[in-house]
């Protein structure tokens, strides 16, 4: 897996966070939300992590940062285990790996102009020499689609969209080759949305860039990912490239998931899967396979043993008992592949369309 | 955003066609004036009305302690002092019931031999004894008494008629004064005169002793005041005294002492002696019953002063006017207490300004210590703030230190910071300052030393408001986005803290700071007032207010405490207003 395409690597990655009680602050249990994660993105591509809320997404993107210490597995990143580094190391490797968070509110600081914010790393690493620094980052900001003017305002002076276009500068003037895109879109409106995509796609060819891109909103995962992966309570439960899985969705959960795809067109039939019941408790998650308390097709097995990653070609890895060849079970799931298909096609159609009338 | 809308109509600028460009958005028109959050701040701050008045106040309040010491022409300890006439006492008289005891120079009549007198008196017995000394007296007039000590010439044994004579060591006896003592014997005298002497018998069985009488002392009721003070030394003198009141009682109308003719002229209760010289008659000296004497030895009483008061203290007036020693006519006010008149004087004194109204020269008038109230104003505020500035000071640099670090690095180590913060708020606070003020009142301590253990103690014992809140603020501003991104871009922690964390905990830092400046002015006055904060002859406000302790004070002279009192209100509710105007502008979302 270490060739020279391969930029991050994840390796059975855990995060654990312990629920401490009483005056000691004794540690009584533990949230499980990354447990056992494992996946890799090339140079340039996209991945998109899709998942439920609270299932461990944005715990994935910020561990592999190195925001949060992990509990387990490692994290490359170029070949190098990031977790390995020590502080003065992991300075340097901060501005090859950024993030651009969900909430642009919260996300600058109310006390800095713009163009501090955008250029404060900057100067910090030394991107550029000192006599660059003002033309570098009016480049960037440029980049992004703000205005030189800018610099010197502060961030209450902006809409949400430009905040993001903000963040965007921040993490890309530090000449990143990787984001993690936690949920960037989703505290915009579906026009700024759109922009904003675009802005990354453009910006992604541009600087040769690769996404981590976590999002609950599928049809934005599948505009823009390479490939996807899906999590469910800390685990990563179905992983493939774009196309393939949805067109072909192997997991029960994945299944339901994208069936919950809205469909711009009043005409189509569509067969909704209705998970029962809520996602458990990560901090005490069912046995065996922990989907199996909301899946129509649990088995005795599904609660006792869990399941291993299966690839089921082309890269397609699925954790899941029924896809288990020793599993002695040969019971396929109801909803016919065809009919994913079908929505799958309707659904790209129907993006592209909102995507070209709203020109970034 | 709605803080910018005044600036958005600026004709000129929305009409120029080059201000705009084509790529511009709506939201981004450049007309827009950059305003800095700072800006907006004290933008919003100075629209607040309440505010605005806090801030006068405040500024008002700050001239009038650090400026107006230098303008007031006063000094802080400046005691004022005033010129007033006041009865002070002169002269005392009292009438005379004891007998007043003239004693011969150079003899000794004092002590046990006085009231071995006064007992053989009472008793009737012309002859006493004290020590080894024997004495005689002989009762002359009413209330006069020559007292003579007795001393032994002889011891006579009588038999038969014949009289055998032992004199005592050194003593000759004549025949003639051996034959005028046998007959004294044998007519059973107890004294007989010869020559110019007086002899005293006294009877031990058949052994019979005779003693010469040599006058030592007179007692008299009379008392001899001098015209002129040189006439003193003679008045004192046994001979003069002798002498007149034997021509008093004789009803003699002349004298004559030392070959000096004294005449006598008799006045109703007194008598007045002229000293007759060249023919010509000098008052000397007069006679009464009633002793006057000066209350200080600088003052001479004129036998002038010394009728008239007894003429007044006879007709029971209470006033009565003299001249004085300086030629000078006086009125003079008479005390009476019981059989002793006290004399007052109107004398100019110099006294203490105490408590003077409010005037022109003092604007707030004086204090009980004669300092003037608006000078110790000024100082007082000076003390006042300048405490709550430095324990403020102190408090904020120990909140922010602690509280940041608790905040910064969380975990055990805030887990012991907070608890340390806990013993502290734990601390009972007025309990330990009233006890720490006492044992500073016991030691003694310099009042300027004071003032700092007072600081130091208070900035130790308010620290963890500042400390909480900047820990509380700092937890929360750790896991805002921006932080984790300042983490992200791999900047510096020093940097984090100083350019993230320290300019958001800015603005409730200034106002818990502004916030606890007026509560610290409040504890300091309370502690002053109490007597265990700033201590006199320092001012603060809080000892000025002191005064009104005294019920008298507080009732009476109004303007020594009410002002302090309404600075302080006035300084706290500056502060007050301020500091919420500063919540207020830092915070837009909270709008009443």
């Amino acid at each position: 897996m270490n060739d020279n395409n391969t930029m991050l690597e994840v390796k059975n990655l855990q995060k654990f966070f312990p629920i401490k009680s009483g005056f000691f602050g004794r540690v009584v249990g533990q949230v499980k939300a990354v447990d056992g994660v494992s996946f890799s993105i090339e140079r340039g591509k996209t991945m998109g992590l899709v998942g439920e809320s609270g299932c461990g997404k944005t715990t994935v993107g910020k561990t592999i940062l190195r925001l949060n210490s992990k509990t387990g597995g490692e994290v490359y990143f170029n070949g190098k285990e990031i977790f390995g580094l020590g502080n003065a190391e992991m300075l340097k490797m901060r501005p090859h790996m950024q993030i651009i968070f969900q909430d642009p509110y919260s996300s600058l600081s109310p006390r800095l102009p713009v163009g501090e914010i955008i250029g404060e790393a900057v100067r910090e690493h030394q991107i550029v020499p000192p006599n660059e620094f003002d033309d570098y980052v009016t480049r960037i900001m440029q980049a992004c689609g703000l205005q030189e003017y800018h610099k010197d305002r502060y961030p209450h002076e902006f809409s949400g969209g430009q905040r993001q276009r903000i963040c965007i500068a921040r993490a890309l003037a530090l000449n990143p080759d990787f984001v993690v895109c936690d949920e960037p879109v989703s505290a915009l409106d579906v026009s700024i949305q759109a922009q904003i995509i675009n802005l990354l796609e453009d910006l992604q060819k541009e600087f040769n860039l690769a996404y981590l891109f976590i999002s609950h909103d599928l049809s934005v995962v599948q505009h823009i990912s390479d490939t996807v992966g899906v999590m469910y309570l800390g685990n990563l439960v179905e992983f493939a490239n774009k196309d393939e899985i949805f067109s072909n969705p192997l997991h029960p959960y994945t299944k339901a998931l994208f069936s919950a795809i809205p469909i711009p067109d009043p005409t189509v039939r569509r067969n909704r899967i209705i998970l029962e019941g809520s996602i458990p408790s990560p901090a005490n998650p069912p046995s065996g396979c922990k989907f199996h308390t909301r899946c129509t097709y649990a088995m005795e097995r599904c609660k006792v043993e869990v399941p291993v990653q299966l690839d089921k070609g082309n890269g397609h890895m699925v954790a899941c008992h029924l896809y288990d060849d020793n599993s002695g079970s040969e019971k396929q799931p109801e909803t016919d592949e065809a009919s994913f298909r079908a929505i799958g096609e309707q659904y790209d159609k129907a993006n592209e369309n909102k995507t070209e009338s709203n020109p970034a | 955003m709605t803080e910018n809308k005044t600036f958005h109509t600026d004709p000129d600028e929305v009409k120029d066609p080059n201000a705009i460009q084509p790529e511009i958005h709506l939201d981004d028109v450049q007309r827009v004036k950059v305003l800095s959050p700072t800006m907006l701040v004290l933008k919003r701050f100075l629209r607040n009305q309440l505010a605005i008045l806090g801030l006068a106040i405040l500024i008002f309040m700050f001239a009038f302690s650090f400026l107006g010491g230098l303008f007031s022409p006063y000094r802080q300890q400046q005691v004022f002092r005033k010129y007033e006439l006041i009865p002070k006492e002169y002269a005392a008289a009292a009438i005379n019931k004891d007998l007043r005891y003239i004693v011969q120079t150079g003899e000794n009549f004092s002590g046990p031999s006085l009231a071995q007198f006064v007992l053989a008196k009472n008793k009737g017995e012309p002859v006493f004894s004290a020590g080894d000394r024997d004495y005689s007296y002989t009762e002359k007039g009413e209330d006069f008494y020559l007292i003579s000590e007795l001393k032994v010439l002889t011891d006579v044994i009588v038999l038969a008629g014949n009289g055998r004579f032992t004199p005592a060591a050194g003593v000759e006896l004549t025949e003639d004064f051996q034959t005028a003592a046998l007959e004294a014997l044998k007519s059973s005298q107890t004294a007989f005169e010869y020559g110019d002497d007086e002899y005293f018998i006294s009877r031990n069985g058949k052994m019979n002793t005779i003693s010469v009488a040599h006058e030592i002392a007179l007692a008299t009721k009379l008392v001899f005041a001098a015209y002129e003070p040189e006439a003193q030394p003679l008045l004192n003198s046994l001979d003069f005294v002798e002498q007149a009141q034997l021509a008093l009682i004789n009803d003699a109308d002349s004298f004559a002492v030392g070959g000096v003719l004294y005449r006598i002229v008799i006045d109703e209760d007194s008598a007045i002696i002229y000293r007759s010289q060249d023919d010509e008659d000098h008052p000397f000296a007069s006679v009464s019953n009633i002793i006057v004497n000066p209350i200080s030895p600088d003052i001479f009483l004129s036998v002038d002063f010394k009728r008239t008061l007894n003429e007044a203290i006879a007709e029971g007036k209470t006033t009565f006017t003299a001249v004085t020693q300086n030629g000078t006519e006086e009125t003079f006010t008479i005390n009476r207490v019981h059989e002793t008149y006290t004399v007052y004087a109107q004398r100019t004194s110099q006294l203490i300004d105490m408590y003077a109204p409010p005037s022109n020269e003092h604007l707030l008038g004086t204090d009980g210590n004669g300092m003037d109230v608006l000078t110790r104003l000024m100082y007082g505020g000076r003390i006042s703030l300048l405490v709550g500035f430095v324990v403020v000071f102190f408090e904020v640099i120990l909140g922010v230190l602690i509280g940041g670090v608790a905040g910064f690095f969380g975990g055990i180590i805030d887990t012991i910071l907070m608890r340390i913060v806990d013993l502290f708020n734990s601390i009972p606070f007025y309990p330990i300052v009233i006890i720490l003020g006492s044992v500073m009142d016991t030691l003694k301590v310099n009042p300027y030393a004071r003032i700092f253990i007072l600081m130091t103690v208070l900035g130790l014992l308010g620290w963890t408001n500042i400390a909480r809140v900047v820990r509380g603020q700092i937890l929360s501003l750790r896991e805002q986005d921006f932080m984790v991104a300042t983490e992200a871009t791999g900047i510096r922690i020093s940097r984090r803290i100083f350019r993230h964390l320290v300019p958001n905990v800015m603005p409730l830092l200034i106002v818990q700071a502004t916030l606890a400046l007026g509560n610290i002015i409040i504890i300091e006055a309370t502690l002053s007032f109490l007597g265990l904060g700033v201590k006199y002859p320092i001012a603060s406000w809080g000892n000025i207010i002191n005064a009104a302790t005294n019920l008298h004070v507080m009732t009476s002279y109004w303007y020594v405490w009410i002002p302090a009192g309404i600075l302080i209100v006035l300084t706290v509710l500056g502060f007050n207003f301020v500091g919420d105007g500063l919540r207020d502008a830092f915070d837009p979302k909270m709008k009443r």
